[in-house]
């Protein structure tokens, strides 16, 4: 009797594991990483600069502070919304704390009033999308050309020349703790908590459900405007911290960083699994999708492809991941 | 082809000169210290990759790295985007290159990438646009005060010294920053009956400065000339004038296949093209030097202060003006037919 309890137990016990292994192995993320590995395993017989730390240095400096708005977009987009301006509202933050610190405001300061400041613009944004009724896409359209205007009004259209900054704030940008560059280990800590706060916290899962389907959502007592027009301020939030690291890395602020950021943003999140629709997305995945859009640019550069196919190339992997996506959607809805 | 500043051309010739037959007698000594180890790597990084101006500055630099047994890459982004060119510039210092010839599109944010790669033992040399503070080791480029005080004097002379003006704009690019505010207050110091109406940013957008000349010529009718700090900007301007069927003197800094063609059919006066060819070509060897600096034992300091011997601050390619009757010797594809782009 208690053999068959014990080999009961025993079956059940592997069935999960199978299972689970089954989960892990149709998960987006999975995909991604193995990708990912396949890409380092044939570069690093393709070309002997691949493995190097330079060249991996060079990688995760390359989106690392870009990561940092992915990570925001990613929560918009799982809760529905979606932001174009991202790209002047990072700039907004650089042209604003910059220009503040040449007026004399300590640095640490400008850059907590340029954060502020674009969490207001994301709250602004969140008014017009919640109370209002307009559409995130045209709203985020319409910040995204008024904001690069105002970078243009602070700036009289000149990049900012912050080479004076101290070099504490510098450090932020541009210093290393051991071998490790600090936007990276910044990059490391934000991906680290919203990963961990949008898998394990209440609060963020609230996001999925409103993304999923806002009514029902609603029904559930969930306050879903309340929701989405957090995830627009989070995002604009984020912007600005980026803005503030960027302007520390680059020691200055020039009013036209950042044009086209948005589509490099939106395909990362969108090749990590999250669905323009919303309602999924991971921020490991998002992450995951920068990653490879980073590994497949350095393995061109390094391969002396010409720097045209990487737009190519990149476009068509974002159209994979749609295609995909929407084969999934098909499926799941048959099922 | 009429060369404005022969001085300095001439004299970047007489050093490419002297460079090549030191090559030839060294290589016939069969021990020439002018050549690259094998496998030794020059790369040219750019942004806006696709824009014609680097053909032939590449081809410069190609020809002389591949006259000297070097490898050269040319690397860049295709966008006008500092993150992406600063991307690809670490991205080339993966490669772990002798040099860069670089063209920094901000001069602050490769302060700190330029320093590092020095760090790293790739020598960098900055053309057409500088990052001053940086510890770039060269800096080659037109002699942009020249140029502005030449197109000032040739729309002066051809407006007999009065009428209106304006001038569009690429904030942040050093070297177009230059041609504009040395050409502002060239017109200002010497041609004061000269009145500045319009000044306005493009950015190197045709579309753009198509859309600032409309709008300068529904505010100013009588706007006499334009002065243009690259050929981006010139095709929409030209665009626009041509439009509004208005008589306005166009001149421009380089040259693009557009602007050619309309200088050609008169539609554009005349455009200050840099010498690309020299660009690239001494580009090259300033990199090249600053790599080798036990090449030359100067009498100067350098061994207490820990500069780099080879480091010249500061050279003049030279600038050509292209007019309709020249403007056939500047036609790129016809320079490119039968040569490789990379």
């Amino acid at each position: 009797m208690s053999n068959a309890v014990d080999s009961g137990h025993r079956l059940a016990h592997e069935m999960g594991f199978i299972s689970r292994l089954r989960r892990i192995a149709a998960m987006r993320e999975t995909a991604l990483v193995l990708i990912i590995l396949a890409l380092f395993i044939a570069m690093s017989f393709a070309s002997p600069y691949f493995l190097t730390w330079l060249n991996m240095r060079a990688m995760a400096m390359a989106f690392a502070v870009e990561g940092i708005v992915v990570v925001g977009m990613c929560v918009l987009l799982i809760s529905g919304g979606i932001d174009l301006s991202v790209g002047s509202i990072v700039t907004f933050s650089m042209v604003l704390a910059g220009w503040l610190f040449l007026q004399g405001v300590d640095p640490w300061t400008a850059s907590a009033i340029a954060i502020v400041a674009c969490a207001a613009v994301g709250a602004a944004m969140g008014y017009c999308v919640t109370k209002i009724g307009l559409h995130h896409f045209i709203v985020s359209l319409a910040f995204m050309v008024i904001f690069r205007g105002v970078c243009l009004l602070i700036t009289q259209g000149r990049p900012l020349g912050l080479f004076t900054l101290p070099a504490e704030f510098k450090f932020i940008g541009q210093g290393s703790i051991g071998a490790i560059p600090v936007v990276i280990i910044l990059f490391f800590v934000i991906v680290v908590a919203f990963d961990f706060l949008l898998r394990r916290s209440t609060v963020f899962r609230k996001v999925f459900y409103t993304g999923s389907n806002e009514k029902a959502a609603a029904y559930s007592g969930i306050r879903t405007k309340k929701v989405i027009f957090l995830s627009t301020v989070l995002c604009s939030t984020m912007c600005g911290i980026a803005g503030v690291i960027y302007m520390a890395r680059f020691s200055s602020a020039p009013p036209y960083f950042g044009l086209g950021m948005e589509l490099n943003v939106i395909a990362a999140v969108v090749i990590g699994g999250a669905s323009l629709q919303g309602g999924t997305g991971t921020i490991l995945g998002a992450i995951l999708g920068v990653i490879l859009l980073s590994v497949v640019t350095s393995s061109l550069a390094l391969l002396d492809v010409s720097s045209y196919w990487q737009d190519i190339i990149r476009g068509s992997i974002l159209l994979i991941a749609v295609i995909f996506d929407h084969y999934m959607n098909k499926k799941k809805a048959a099922s | 082809m009429k060369y404005v500043n022969l001085k300095s051309l001439v004299a970047s010739a007489v050093m490419a000169l002297s460079l090549s037959s030191v090559t030839a007698i060294s290589a016939d000594a069969g021990e020439s210290k002018f050549a690259c180890e094998p496998g030794e790597t020059y790369i040219m990084n750019v942004m806006v990759s696709g824009h014609p101006y680097w053909v032939p500055v590449f081809q410069g630099y190609k020809q002389a790295g591949e006259a000297m047994g070097c490898k050269v890459i040319f690397s860049g982004t295709p966008d006008y985007d500092i993150t992406k060119q600063i991307a690809s510039f670490e991205q080339d210092l993966a490669k772990r290159p002798a040099g860069i010839l670089l063209h920094p599109m901000n001069a602050d944010p490769f302060i700190e990438p330029i320093n590092r790669a020095i760090e790293g033992g790739t020598t960098v040399v900055t053309f057409a646009a500088d990052s001053p503070k940086s510890n770039r080791v060269s800096y080659i480029t037109s002699d942009n005060l020249a140029e502005a005080k030449y197109a000032a004097d040739e729309i002066a002379g051809l407006m007999d010294h009065k009428g209106k003006f304006a001038v569009l704009e690429n904030p942040g690019q050093s070297n177009h920053d230059l041609r504009i505010t040395a050409f502002l207050s060239y017109m200002e110091k010497h041609y004061p009956n000269m009145k500045l109406v319009g000044r306005q940013a493009t950015n190197q957008d045709a579309t753009k400065a198509y859309t600032s000349v409309s709008s300068m010529l529904q505010a100013h009718p009588d706007l006499g000339a334009l002065w243009i700090p690259e050929a981006g900007s010139a095709e929409g301007a030209v665009q626009a004038v041509l439009e509004a069927k208005a008589k306005v003197i166009i001149m421009h800094a380089d040259i693009s296949p557009v602007t050619r063609e309309h200088i050609k059919a008169g539609n554009i006066h005349q455009a200050l093209s840099p010498n690309q060819g020299m660009q690239g070509y001494m580009g090259f060897m300033l990199t090249f030097m600053a790599k080798h600096p036990d090449l030359i034992d100067p009498f100067n300091d350098y061994k207490r202060t820990g500069f780099n011997p080879m480091g010249v601050p500061f050279v003049d390619n030279g600038f050509a003006v292209v007019t309709k009757a020249n403007a056939d010797d500047f036609d790129l594809g016809a320079y490119m037919k039968n040569r490789s782009a990379n």
